[in-house]
């Protein structure tokens, strides 16, 4: 029998994890606080925050619903282009690890994007961020340095990088394993794991993302970093 | 109190000064993801992030009068959606302390620069932690280990694990506020 408030809060934990709304129950303060603790940790799994369209289009729906009859904005509803795809909560898919476990810090540096589209970081080096065994087909791996985001990705067994940094106003992309693409939170642009433009609502095509050199060493994957 | 800030997110215009919304709908386009992620930090699931962001809008637009200026209906929907988070914890879980904290969040909410990640601040508060509690929520959360493996990776019995995972968090929530802010 669950009972103890450690159970409470692991069964609280449970459910967010699987992604199912939580039971209510009366909280006392110190499982409050836990509980807490663990909603803001599960949205901190990449991905995790961003709506699904599906999400979307229900909250739009019962807003027209009700917004229709109301006297504040009476008249005012106009069917505009439908929001395109965000990502979806498949994203929380994601691997997510603490890369600055394997990516040695470096000084800041100028970052050369050459016209090929590869970018090279002054006084970059090899650096492993992950075995192969960590980064199946299909999935993503975003990192940090302090000079540049990138996102490490197998697309069906091609290792290959990114910056993880949208070219239009430097949003962090969100990868989207379901759509095996990277998704800007902010201005519904989506490029592909190989960092071509999949699709965009701005008055002009954003730039395709730099490519970032890798290569796998010892079944470790290295980046030019 | 809750482990993330209220971030911005998701915004997907500036907020150029003496800008305006004409209609319900240009609000909505333009915040609600940032409102469902603002929800998500403080609920941590898909569903209940869902009621409350549509909670928070319909709340807000029920009272605006239009043309609204942006900066105002933004500053709304960050006070309403502090409002609404407070009502789903007390009815959800009979909480009134986190009440209180959320009501008094910082409101800066959908205001500022888009590109501050969640999981970083995660990962600085981790960092902070001791190495057992450390581990057992990096397991937990970022690697998606289930209770009965946490266990088997660290040792301990699943009641263990269980109560290990709670004084983390409950260290980790301490933390937040004493060390982050």
């Amino acid at each position: 029998m669950k009972n103890s408030a450690a159970d409470r809060v692991a069964q609280f934990v449970e459910d967010l994890l699987k992604g199912r709304r939580p039971r209510r129950f009366e909280a006392t303060p110190d499982e409050a606080e836990a509980m807490s603790a663990a909603a803001g940790l599960a949205a901190a799994r990449v991905g995790a925050d961003l709506p699904d369209k599906a999400a979307l289009d229900r909250i739009h729906g019962r807003l027209a619903q009700r917004l229709d009859d109301s006297p504040a904005v009476e008249g005012r509803y106009s069917r505009r282009v439908w929001l395109r795809t965000f990502g979806t909560a498949a994203a929380a898919a994601v691997i997510g690890v603490a890369i600055d476990e394997v990516v040695t810090r470096t000084g800041p540096g100028t970052q050369i994007v050459a016209a090929d589209g590869v970018l090279t970081p002054d006084g970059g080096q090899w650096r492993p961020v992950a075995s192969v065994e960590q980064l199946p087909a299909g999935q993503a791996m975003t990192f940090s340095t302090e000079t540049l985001d990138a996102v490490v990705v197998n697309d069906g067994g091609k290792i290959s990088a990114v910056s993880g940094i949208c070219t239009h106003l430097g949003c962090k992309l969100q990868p989207d394993i379901a759509e095996q693409r990277l998704s800007c939170p902010c201005h519904q642009t989506a490029f592909a794991f190989s960092g071509k433009v999949l699709f965009y609502r701005l008055k002009a095509a954003p730039a395709d993302l730099p490519r970032i050199q890798s290569r796998v060493r010892d079944g470790q994957i290295e980046l030019f970093v | 109190m809750g482990l993330i800030e209220l971030r911005p997110s998701g915004r997907p215009e500036p907020d150029p000064e003496g800008a305006v919304y004409t209609d319900w709908e240009s609000v909505y386009q333009d915040n609600v993801v940032g409102i469902y992620q603002l929800a998500f930090r403080r609920v941590g699931n898909a569903a209940d992030a869902e009621d409350v962001a549509e909670e928070v809008l319909i709340r807000t637009l029920n009272t605006l009068r239009f043309p609204a200026p942006v900066h105002n209906v933004r500053s709304y929907l960050v006070k309403t959606a502090r409002s609404v988070l407070a009502d789903h914890w007390r009815r959800h879980y009979a909480v009134q302390n986190t009440v209180a904290e959320l009501e008094q969040a910082p409101a800066e909410g959908l205001a500022g620069p888009p590109n501050t990640v969640a999981s970083e601040r995660a990962q600085r508060l981790l960092a902070l932690l001791p190495d057992q509690f450390h581990r057992v929520l990096e397991l937990r959360f970022l690697r998606g280990y289930s209770v009965r493996e946490v266990a088997r990776e660290m040792g301990v019995t699943e009641a263990n694990a269980r109560v290990l995972q709670f004084r983390a968090l409950r260290k980790a929530a301490t933390l937040e506020q004493e060390v982050l802010g």
